[in-house]
């Protein structure tokens, strides 16, 4: 058997130390089969919850990592969990299967194709010398070959570039006819009135949210879906519903005048409609570069979507900035940005005057430093200045539904439920009782021992969700976080 | 136009709502807000209505303004004792995840060291030992007031059978761990020797993997002066061995024990 690693190599060449975490419990034999080592490959294949095993494969001399599950990590926690058995000595020798020799066999001739290249670029015969081992990750998406031989075939011819106004003219159509549809529909509700049977048909919701969807719709469809959800979910939920419709009203009218807004507006309606914007057009705009706080960080699941905000604010512009991350089940989240840390960075905005933005080159990775927490205390303001911040952001968006802003407060009591107060007023936090939610009420209340702190909320038009606690030697996560049994890293 | 106006607006709007306008009509919009309706032009009773309603709640949601002043809770009191390093708090999420049998002696050792356990991990060990009488009790030793504090506030951290009690030796001993007579002598043994031993025993395959869970349990009591000897030792095993895979876990657990006993030490 070849020399194996030891458990800290393995660690070292983990994405994280949460990867690392969740490759753990998976390294137990009993839920491997067909596991092997010859030569330079480890492989095994691994019974998840699904009806078909993932089969994984690692080059442990070259770093390479194969595995046909669905993460974007490389090495997934199927990769680790393999090496980790092979370390501890629970991987036996023997025979190559094919499918492993396949994929040996299409990085040796990527790896010579290269080396040659890169020797005819500076002039030299391919001499076949070793280069150094770079990892050489899949995307995960590599399914099992049976002994069929690799032959490169010819490039396609490239395909006629697509007649972009046609298409875009298109979507328009489609999109201010969905929104026609979704202004007739906010017309029945309220003609019939919202004790009417009929909301409480999953129906009612779901034909509408369908219909928005074929109109390229889809930021509006997931609206209709969560309006679905608060019928009946609290004692208010009439004035919840209510309000929602209106702001449907809102954005449907506005949707049907675009071309009539002011450009920033305009985009703004637009991207919050669900018009979609290529990522390499985001990334070819003037970026905004600043010196970016993490300031907070929290999870919802969307469907079969779980969503990761984290919320960027400026040192030196003061402005926020949202980036998004998605994961499907057993996909990864973005754990890049680090809460309570600082990265200064290139952010490319959505058009209009949009708090999401993507994050583009990174100066620096994230540092955590004791300026950090002084630049947090800085931004915390009142509850009634936050109010009034919050305000600002709502009167040019009133769709927004959610909203930062570092505060500085103490946790205080309305009867059950819980707020943020200080002298000048107070903030209801999200009631958990009626609303799905987590321990950061918990988690707070221990940190602060009923004392005023520096922490970030997310306001929402039914009470702020804390987000982080700023305390002078570090930042308490504790935002809502994710189930890590739906997603594969967190 | 005031909050209070808004607020009955609002009302008003709420309860033609509910009947829906086929039944009521909508009511007249007030002041400035008629205004911006009346741009709009609209025919039916359900349009003006909506345009309201959307009007309505832009203006109150960029409006949004505190709540009442509220008085402020009762604080726990004071505890002189510091807080439980970063590190350490990284650890115990750390040993709860991978070595679980670590953490008796984590608690044990971070209350007779002096320290408090840091207030953000107490909803996560309150939550987790809820039904385990002894390892409550001394989560709550290690908090001070503020778990007893914290737990008045939050009924969900309550112990699940709060009549259950313990004796004074039970919190403050380590529970006893299952090890093999012949495994057990090496606990009073120099860690030069405990070291060579089991490293000599892990080569020659007298002790392999069915000896796993007594060995874990010799590592997680062995005199701590002996883990740098035992890790400097395990890892130099020859990685051709058959024991090594077993080595290699030995190893990360007195490696994870070794660095807790050294982050709780003041």
């Amino acid at each position: 058997m070849s020399a194996a690693w030891s458990v800290e190599q393995v660690a070292s060449v983990a994405p994280s130390a949460s990867a690392m975490s969740a490759a753990q419990p998976l390294a137990t034999p009993s839920r491997w089969s067909q596991l092997g080592v010859a030569g330079t490959s480890v492989w095994g294949s691994f019974q998840g919850s699904g009806t078909e095993p993932y089969d994984t494969i690692v080059d442990h001399s070259r770093l390479g990592f194969s595995c046909s599950c669905l993460s974007r990590q490389t090495p997934c926690k199927h990769a680790l969990a393999l090496l980790l058995l092979w370390v501890r000595g629970q991987v036996a020798d023997t025979v190559t299967p094919s499918h492993v020799e396949a994929w040996m066999q299409r990085r040796r001739a990527a790896s010579s194709r290269a080396m040659a290249a890169a020797d005819n670029e500076a002039g030299e015969p391919p001499d076949g010398g070793s280069a150094p081992a770079k990892p050489d990750a899949t995307d995960g998406s590599s399914a099992t070959v049976d002994g069929a031989v690799i032959v490169d075939e010819q490039p396609a011819p490239p395909a006629p570039p697509p007649d972009r106004d046609a298409t875009r003219n298109d979507r328009v159509v489609r999109m201010h006819a969905g929104l026609a549809e979704l202004d007739r529909w906010l017309d029945d509700r309220i003609r019939t009135g919202l004790a009417d049977s009929s909301l409480a048909r999953y129906a009612t919701w779901d034909q509408l949210a369908a219909r928005l969807v074929d109109a390229q719709a889809g930021s509006l469809a997931n609206r209709v879906r969560r309006l679905a959800g608060l019928v009946g979910a609290s004692t208010n939920w009439h004035d919840d519903v209510l309000a929602e419709l209106g702001i449907l009203h809102l954005l449907a009218q506005a949707g049907r005048r675009i071309e009539m807004l002011p450009s920033s507006l305009a985009d703004a309606v637009a991207t919050t409609v669900g018009w979609q914007v290529r990522q390499a057009d985001v990334i070819a705009g003037v970026p905004d570069t600043d010196e970016w706080m993490i300031a907070g960080r929290s999870d919802v699941r969307e469907d079969r979507i779980e969503v990761r905000r984290h919320w960027l604010r400026g040192v030196n512009s003061g402005r926020w900035a949202l980036a998004l991350s998605f994961a499907a089940y057993q996909q990864s989240l973005d754990t890049s940005l680090p809460v309570g840390s600082s990265l200064h960075a290139d952010l490319h905005r959505y058009p209009g005057p949009a708090l999401r933005a993507l994050v583009g080159t990174r100066h620096h990775d994230p540092v955590i430093h004791p300026n950090v927490a002084a630049q947090f205390a800085a931004s915390a303001c009142s509850i009634a200045d936050g109010c009034a911040e919050v305000g600002v952001l709502l009167a040019a968006e009133p769709w927004l539904d959610r909203v930062p802003v570092t505060v500085h407060a103490r946790l205080a009591r309305t009867g059950r439920a819980w707020a943020l107060a200080d002298r000048t007023g107070s903030m209801p936090i999200l009631d958990p009782s009626t609303r799905a939610f987590d321990s950061g009420v918990a988690m707070l209340l221990a940190v602060s021992e009923g004392k005023p702190v520096d922490l970030t909320v997310e306001w929402t038009p039914h009470g702020v969700i804390p987000l982080s606690i700023h305390l002078p030697d570090r930042t308490v996560d504790v935002g809502p976080r994710t189930n890590t049994t739906f997603v594969s890293a967190a | 136009m005031t909050t209070e106006s808004m607020q009955e607006h609002w009302e008003q709007l709420m309860t033609v709502a509910m009947l829906g306008t086929d039944r009521r009509n909508p009511p007249t919009p007030p002041g400035p807000l008629a205004d911006l309706v009346a741009d709009t032009a609209r025919s039916s009773a359900s349009e003006r209505m909506l345009a309201q309603v959307a009007a309505c709640t832009a203006v109150r949601r960029a409006g949004v303004v505190p709540g009442p002043v509220l008085d402020e809770i009762a604080m726990p009191d004071t505890d002189a004792r510091p807080t439980c390093i970063p590190a350490a708090i990284e650890r115990w999420h750390h040993i709860t995840e991978s070595w679980p049998i670590l953490e008796d002696e984590w608690t044990l050792t971070l209350i007779s060291n002096g320290w408090r356990i840091a207030p953000e991990l107490l909803p996560a060990m309150l939550l987790r030992h809820r039904s385990d009488a002894i390892r409550r009790t001394r989560v709550m030793v290690g908090a001070g007031d503020a778990g007893r504090w914290l737990v008045g506030h939050l009924p969900d951290l309550e112990p699940r059978h709060p009549a259950v009690s313990v004796t004074p030796e039970a919190v403050k001993s380590l529970p006893k761990l299952p090890i093999a007579p012949e495994l057990a002598e090496m606990l009073d043994w120099p860690g030069a020797e405990v070291a060579t031993m089991l490293a000599q025993s892990i080569q020659t395959g007298s002790l392999g993997h069915s000896h796993k869970p007594m060995l874990v349990n010799l590592i997680a009591r062995i005199h701590q002066d002996a883990l740098s000897n035992l890790i400097n030792v395990l890892t130099g095993i020859d990685p051709m061995a058959t024991g090594h895979g077993l080595a290699t876990v030995l190893v990360d657990l007195a490696a994870t024990r070794h660095r807790m006993l050294t982050e709780l030490m003041r």
